[in-house]
C-alpha cells in the first residue's frame, strides 16, 4: 500500500490530484468511502423496507458498548473489533429473537435494548477513559480518518466481499419476505440480514462513527426513493448517493477539519433535501403535464 | 370419492388468553372449491394462518400431497410497501429467479411472469408500478404469484372483499378454470353466499368450531347461513 500512497502524493505534489491526496490517512479514507458506499448502499434500501432504521441506531449504539468491553478485556482501543463484534453480533440477535417473540412493537423493544446498550456502553466508558484520551473515544463515537489503518482497510475490503456476495445470493428472498410481511417472516431471513447488517455497520465506524452510521445505512435509500421508479434505479441511487456523501464528506472533513463522519452525515443530509426538492419539482410537473392534457 | 387434500383434527388456537378455535376437525377433497363462511370473529382466518403455520395451534393439520404439497395463499390484506419501488414484473420476479431482480429480470423469467399474468386476465401489466394497481388488479397478481409452482392446495382469504361485480365475476371465471384445468384444490373464506352457492362445491359453516360441512345447498339453508345472509344485505 505504501507504494501507492508515495505514487498518489508524487501526483498531489506535481498538480495532477488535489493537495490532499498527499495524505495516505486520505486515500485510506477514500478507498474506506469507495467500499462502504456500495456496501451500506446496497444494504441501505432492504433496512428500509424490513424497518430496521431504528434497529441500525442500536446496533451504533452497541458498536460503542463492544468497543468500551473490548477496551477492559484488554483488545487495542484503535483495533477492539473482538468486543465490537461479539457484542454487536449478540445484540443483534437478542433483538431478534425477542422481536419475534414478543408481542410489543418492534420500535418499543429496540429502544429498550438502545437505552440498555448506551447505560452500560457510557458506565464501561468512564472506566476506559481513566485509561485513554477521551478524544481517541470521540474518534469511534463519531468517526475519523486519522485511527483508520491499512488493516481496517482490508477488514473492511473482506467484510464488503462477503455481504455483497451473501446479500446477492438471497436478495430476492430477502426483498420478498420484506415487503409481504403477509405470507410470514421467515426467522433465517430475520437473523441472516441483520448479521450482514451488523458485519457493515461494525467496519464502517472508524469512518463514519458509532453515533452516526445509521444515519449512512438509512438516508442513502430515503433519498433514492425520493426519485427512483424502479428497483434497478433505487439500488443505483442508494449507491450514488452514498458514494457523493462519503467522497464529498471527506473532502470538507479535511478542509474545515472537522469529524469525517459528521461531515459525511451533514452531506448525507443536504443530498436527502435535495433529492425531495427534485422529486416534489418532478411530481408538481406531472401533475402539471396531465392537467394540460385534453378530455378523451 | 376423492381423498382428502387437508386433513385437521381436533385444532385449537388460543391467542392473549382467548380461544379463537376449538375441537377444529375438517376434510377438505382433492379437487374441490371449499368454502369456508361464519360470522365476524368465527375464527376463518385464524384457520388459514393454522393452515400456513404462521400461529401456534394444538391438534394435527396434514397436508396430502405430492412432491411436497405446495399450498399457494392469497392473503386478505396486502399493503404495498411504499418504501420499495416495485413494479408487478419484479414482485413477481423475486420468487422466480436466482439473479437479483433489482439487476434486471431474466428473458425466461419475464416469458414466465407474462403467461402468469394472462392466466389472471392482466396481460401487459408486468411494467406497472404495485402500488398503482386498484384492490382487484392487486388480488389478481397475487393469485397469479400464488399459481406458481401449481399448488397443491390454494388458500384464498376473503378474496372478493372490496371487489366491483366485475372484477368478482372475474375471479369467479379464474377459480372456475383452475379447478377445471389444473385440479387445484381451493379452500376460500368468503362473506359472499351467493358466490359459495354458485362455484361451491363444500361449505363448511365456522363459528370457533365447525358448525356444519356440506353442500352449499344444505348449509346455506340452516338458520346461521340464513342470518348471516340477512346481517350483510
Amino acid at each position: 500500500m505504501t507504494a501507492l500512497y508515495d505514487r498518489l502524493a508524487t501526483l498531489a505534489g506535481n498538480g495532477t490530484l488535489p493537495d490532499a491526496f498527499r495524505y495516505a490517512f486520505f486515500v485510506r479514507g477514500l478507498l474506506s468511502v469507495a467500499l462502504l458506499a456500495p456496501l451500506l448502499g446496497g444494504l441501505s434500501h432492504v433496512v428500509v423496507s424490513r424497518r430496521l432504521s431504528f434497529f441500525s441506531a442500536a446496533l451504533g449504539q452497541a458498536a460503542l458498548t463492544g468497543l468500551t468491553i473490548g477496551v477492559v478485556l484488554g483488545e487495542p482501543l484503535n483495533a477492539a473489533y473482538g468486543g465490537i463484534f461479539g457484542f454487536c453480533f449478540l445484540s443483534a440477535l437478542v433483538m431478534v429473537y425477542v422481536q419475534r417473540h414478543a408481542s410489543l412493537p418492534p420500535d418499543t423493544l429496540v429502544g429498550v435494548f438502545l437505552s440498555f446498550t448506551l447505560g452500560l456502553g457510557i458506565c464501561l466508558l468512564v472506566a476506559v477513559t481513566k485509561r485513554f484520551n477521551i478524544h481517541q473515544v470521540e474518534a469511534v463515537m463519531f468517526g475519523s480518518l486519522l485511527t483508520v489503518t491499512d488493516t481496517d482497510l482490508a477488514l473492511l475490503l473482506g467484510i464488503t466481499v462477503l455481504v455483497t456476495a451473501i446479500l446477492a445470493w438471497v436478495y430476492n428472498r430477502l426483498l420478498l419476505d420484506s415487503v409481504a410481511p403477509v405470507f410470514g417472516r421467515k426467522a433465517v431471513l430475520d437473523y441472516l440480514f441483520v448479521l450482514l447488517l451488523t458485519a457493515a455497520v461494525v467496519v464502517s465506524l472508524k469512518v463514519i462513527g458509532a453515533l452516526l452510521v445509521e444515519a449512512m445505512v438509512v438516508v442513502p435509500a430515503a433519498a433514492a426513493r425520493n426519485l427512483a421508479r424502479t428497483l434497478r434505479g433505487y439500488l443505483v441511487l442508494s449507491v450514488a448517493t452514498a458514494l457523493a456523501a462519503g467522497v464529498g464528506g471527506l473532502f470538507v472533513s479535511t478542509q474545515l477539519l472537522v469529524p469525517s463522519g459528521g461531515a459525511v452525515v451533514l452531506a448525507l443530509s443536504v443530498l436527502f433535501v435535495l433529492t425531495l426538492l427534485a422529486g416534489g419539482v418532478r411530481s408538481f410537473l406531472a401533475r402539471g403535464d396531465a392537467g394540460e392534457r385534453p378530455a378523451q | 370419492m376423492a381423498l382428502p387434500v387437508l386433513e385437521i383434527h381436533e385444532l385449537g388456537v388460543r391467542r392473549d388468553g382467548h380461544q379463537l378455535l376449538s375441537h377444529v376437525s375438517l376434510e377438505v377433497r382433492a379437487g374441490v372449491l371449499h368454502f369456508l363462511v361464519g360470522p365476524n370473529g368465527a375464527g376463518k382466518s385464524t384457520l388459514l394462518s393454522a393452515i400456513l403455520g404462521f400461529v401456534e395451534f394444538t391438534g394435527t393439520i396434514r397436508v396430502h400431497a405430492r412432491d411436497g404439497g405446495r399450498i399457494g395463499y392469497v392473503p386478505q390484506q396486502f399493503p404495498v410497501d411504499p418504501t420499495v419501488p416495485l413494479t408487478v414484473g419484479d414482485f413477481l420476479g423475486l420468487a422466480r429467479q436466482r439473479r437479483p431482480v433489482c439487476l434486471g429480470l431474466a428473458r425466461g423469467t419475464r416469458r414466465r411472469i407474462d403467461e402468469l399474468l394472462a392466466r389472471v386476465g392482466l396481460e401487459g401489466f408486468a411494467s406497472r408500478p404495485l402500488g398503482a394497481l386498484s384492490g382487484g388488479e392487486l388480488r389478481r397478481v397475487l393469485l397469479a404469484h400464488a399459481l406458481d409452482p401449481v399448488p397443491e392446495l390454494l388458500l384464498l382469504d376473503e378474496p372478493g372483499s372490496g371487489l366491483d361485480e366485475i372484477a368478482t365475476g372475474r375471479l369467479e371465471e379464474i377459480l372456475v378454470d383452475l379447478r377445471r384445468t389444473a385440479g387445484v384444490t381451493v379452500l376460500m373464506v368468503s362473506h359472499d353466499l351467493d358466490l359459495a352457492r354458485r362455484i361451491g362445491n363444500v361449505v363448511t359453516l365456522l363459528d370457533r368450531g365447525v358448525v356444519e360441512t356440506g353442500s352449499p345447498a344444505r348449509i346455506l339453508a340452516s338458520d346461521l347461513a340464513n342470518s348471516l345472509q340477512r346481517s350483510r344485505s
